[in-house]
């Protein structure tokens, strides 16, 4: 009895004062590249942030952040949570052949209030969103066309025991409400290819692939009667970027087994004649090859998130093309970049307002003016709702 | 789909993260707090024991709002400074001696109803609330150990605590500063004065710590997300089903985050060398509300029946007077878990359901088969915590109506099907963990094998690793019964 109560305290005692010790002396790292975030450090030890509590704070997040091994931790606690038969972590949803989806997703509703992590839609939020892409068209009429992309479980539906009612319910509503709006109808349409085994969303991140992105660029030009333009995919010389790219999805699920994605560049072989600008400032092309090294590859598609990112050819007048996008049009901008000069507004921006769409196209010029944008940002902000 | 636009998100979660604490259950305290204070203790000389808990329990308890600390402090010089003449006038004039108590238990009252209750009635008055008037963490906790140290001193029951150092101790002890259990003086008075540590003491302590841990992280959080998923969706989409999933939910997740936050307070004070008495002992299992309330919350319930039904009269004087007794207990009661409405009514309906079982239900539960009296007291215990839930009256009455398949969509619908699928291995792991049943099978396999004895220590270990893994990739998550 002595030695069972000797070897429960010791290695209990042995636990905490190693965590104790390692978080004392040990070095702090500042970011972590599984989570794709910033770690809380040592915090600067002032008598005014002890009295506000934010060195109390700040001290709190550190323990969190900077506990050892926590990495192998959070992989410990995924797979617990699998075991326990939950089918999800985080509210990350474990699909077929590792397939990973948001299960119930952050909601706004109509009457301003937020849930996080909910099951289902506000349909009375839903309606709003449509009356503000209503107001769009008819501001612009033909030039103005609708790109609604899905979630990873609109797409990908059949790999995940999760429920569909809500996903069809939504999907009705739009259909109803946008029925006088051209769309591209790209959420049926990319359904129905990954049905038939085509990769056409990430299994590991929210967005679609360069394959999808393709398919879903065909549907616009398409639907901008531009049929006979579109280019074949034998056009594109496609290169394997990035064979271990771990997206957003697997950095908040948590479970650390499951295989990366690998990401694909097409190219038409032209791209060097493209000037890119960001923000005001140059870039060196469509693709910004240094984040094909880092976990958030997919940033390599116009560098990631910018306010204002411009695409022309040069010494060529070409018909231009405005997209209010979110991230899902910087990996379709490499196609249309093959048609159109673009100018992309990040609708999701928090810095910059570019819910005055009819302002912004005149201000531009554009001949065509794209709303790109995924039914995850339609659900939990109010962004096409102000639409104007 | 939507049925109405108006939404509840969780008013008692959304009042507990205003503000931050330590809680046992995060990193800080788990790899910060508490080796630092085990370190201190132990390298201390035995007479400096005591000041060296209030110090560490005082910076536990200031740790983002050191203001409170000066409140606590008045709290307990008040009591402590009250206490001589309370002592020295019982002989000379007890008549004296009775207002110098009434006095130190008013003055301490009357901070309590002040923080905990003033906006409650203004607000009901009609009139302005006082802005910015926060509730202490902890205070009903603590207020009522130092109200019964004044009352156990007028009565004679325990000796006069002459040093300041020890009484703070009492008070501000950690381990159960915050959400109890609540400790009379008189159970650790000889504590406070000499006390022996042993490694089997200490040992009993960290399995029960990590007991208590465990319960908390690996099952009273993970009870919590199902529940809040599903409170959230039934916005969307009530449902019969989904309602009372919900409240089972909750039932479990409540019991499991308060009684595993009692079972590290008592695993932390064995470390300490203090054994503090139980605050649970299985009360799912209880065969009627009477039986519940034995094992629910023990140290609140003894609390009310020590200093305020038995000194009413008790049940010495008549089924009026006894159920008057009641209905005041359990007014308090109610009033007691927060300011609020529901808690009002969630008292009234266990002092109810408590007034039939002593007249009029004795006998027929006794006679009911076991499994059916289990049945009776915890489909009210379900309701009595869809109740202590909901966050407004109109809330509450959706649940209710919900549960009986008033104002909902359908009985059940895929997605609440769906949840319920997921969550079964919890809820029913859940379940059997909130009887006696694992607790007999661990001790019917650590008494015949001699292996077992490592089952202890190895058991221990690992649940302290999977709850920091949990608390790795986990937000701050304070105790529910840190609020009131």
């Amino acid at each position: 009895m002595k030695k069972t109560a000797w070897l429960t305290s010791l290695c209990f005692l042995g636990l905490i004062f190693t965590g104790f010790l390692l978080l004392l002396f040990g070095e702090d790292r500042a970011f972590s590249e599984q989570e794709n975030r910033a770690l809380q450090t040592r915090p600067r030890f002032t008598l005014e942030g002890l009295l506000s509590g934010t060195v109390e704070r700040q001290t709190e997040e550190r323990y969190g952040d900077q506990l050892p091994g926590r990495d192998r931790l959070i992989g410990w606690k995924g797979l617990m949570e699998i075991a326990l038969g939950k089918g999800e972590n985080n509210g990350i949803l474990l699909g077929k052949d590792g397939r990973l989806a948001r299960g119930g997703g952050e909601l706004l509703f109509a009457n301003g209030e937020r849930f996080f992590e909910c099951d289902g839609y506000d349909p009375a939020h839903v309606a709003n969103a449509c009356a503000g892409i209503v107001r769009a068209h008819e501001a612009l009429g033909d030039r103005f066309l609708a790109v609604l992309t899905g979630r990873n479980l609109d797409i990908a539906a059949s790999a995940f025991a999760y429920p569909r009612a809500h996903g069809i319910g939504l999907e009705a509503q739009l259909n109803r409400e946008l029925a006088e709006v051209p769309r591209a109808e790209v959420i049926s349409s990319l359904r129905e290819r990954f049905q038939m085994g085509e990769e056409v969303y990430y299994r590991t991140d929210h967005h679609w692939t360069t394959l999808g992105a393709y398919y879903a660029y065909r549907e616009v030009m398409t639907r901008l009667g531009l049929e006979a333009e579109i280019l074949p995919m034998e056009t594109f010389r496609r290169v394997g970027a990035a064979s271990s790219f771990r997206g957003s999805l697997w950095s908040a699920g948590g479970m650390r087994w499951v295989k990366p994605d690998s990401l694909e560049l097409w190219l038409a072989g032209n791209e060097s004649e493209l000037t890119v600008t960001a923000d005001g400032r140059p870039l060196p092309g469509l693709y910004a090859e240094e984040w094909l090294s880092r976990k958030d590859c997919y940033s390599v598609f116009l560098d990631g998130t910018h306010d204002i990112v411009t695409v022309e050819k040069k010494g060529e007048d070409r018909p231009r093309m405005l997209l209010l996008k979110d991230s899902f049009a910087n990996s379709l901008a490499p196609f249309l970049a093959q048609h159109f000069d673009l100018v992309l507004l990040n609708l999701s921006s928090s810095r910059r307002d570019f819910t005055d769409l009819t302002r912004r196209v005149e201000e531009w010029d554009a001949d065509y003016c794209l709303l790109v944008y995924t039914l995850e940002n339609l659900l939990s902000t109010d962004k096409l709702s102000r639409l104007r | 789909m939507m049925a109405g636009g108006k939404s509840r998100v969780l008013p008692l979660a959304r009042r507990i993260e205003r503000r931050r604490h330590v809680v046992f259950s995060s990193p800080l305290f788990l790899y910060g707090f508490l080796p630092s204070t085990l370190a201190a203790y132990y390298l201390s000389p035995r007479k400096w024991r005591n000041a060296v808990l209030l110090l560490f329990s005082l910076i536990f308890y200031g740790w983002g709002e050191p203001i409170c600390i000066l409140l606590m402090l008045a709290s307990i010089l008040w009591a402590y400074l009250w206490g001589f003449p309370i002592v020295r006038l019982q002989k000379r004039s007890p008549r004296w001696a009775r207002w110098a108590a009434v006095a130190s238990v008013l003055g301490n009252l009357s901070v309590l109803i002040f923080f905990k209750y003033t906006n409650f009635f203004l607000q009901n008055l009609g009139l302005q609330g006082i802005e910015g008037l926060v509730l202490p963490i902890g205070i009903s906790f603590y207020t009522f150990q130092i109200l019964s140290y004044t009352v156990d001193l007028y009565r004679g029951e325990i000796p006069l605590q002459r040093d300041l150092i020890s009484f703070g101790t009492y008070v501000t002890l950690f381990p159960q500063l915050v959400a109890g259990p609540i400790v009379r003086y008189c159970e650790i008075d000889g504590a406070l004065r000499e006390r022996r540590e042993t490694v089997t003491q200490f040992a009993s302590g960290v399995a029960r710590f990590c007991c208590g841990l465990g319960k908390k992280i690996l099952l009273g959080d993970a009870l919590w997300a199902g529940y809040n998923a599903l409170r959230q969706y039934a916005v969307i989409a009530p449902t019969t089903l989904g309602a009372w999933l919900t409240a089972i939910l909750f039932t479990l997740h409540l019991y499991y985050d308060f009684s595993g936050y009692s079972d590290m307070a008592i695993g932390l004070g064995r470390m300490f060398g203090f054994s503090f008495p139980e605050n649970f002992r299985y009360p799912y299992v209880a065969k009627s509300i009477t039986e519940f309330w034995r094992r629910w919350h023990i140290t609140l319930s003894s609390w009310f029946r020590q200093y305020v039904y038995i000194p009413l009269g008790g049940n010495r004087r008549g089924r009026w007077k006894q159920s008057r007794n009641l209905a005041i207990v359990w007014l308090l009661t109610g009033l007691w878990h927060g300011a609020s409405w529901n808690f009002v009514l969630w008292g009234a309906y266990f002092c109810v359901i408590l007034i039939c079982e002593h007249f009029l239900l004795k006998d027929f539960l006794k006679h009911l088969p076991a499994a059916a009296a289990r049945v009776y007291t915890l489909l009210l215990v379900v309701v009595s915590f869809a109740i202590f839930s909901s966050g407004t009256l109109a809330e509450l009455v959706r649940s209710l109506r919900a549960m009986v398949g008033v104002g909902v969509l359908s009985f059940a619908d895929e997605t609440v099907v769906y949840r319920l699928t997921r969550l079964l291995p919890l809820l029913l792991i859940s379940a059997v963990g909130a009887t006696p049943l694992p607790l007999r099978l661990w001790n019917k396999t650590t008494e015949k094998r001699r292996a077992a004895e490592l089952l202890l220590p190895v058991a221990s270990a690992v649940v302290l690793v999977l709850c920091t893994a949990y608390l790795a990739d986990d937000a701050f998550r304070p105790f529910a019964y840190l609020n009131f």
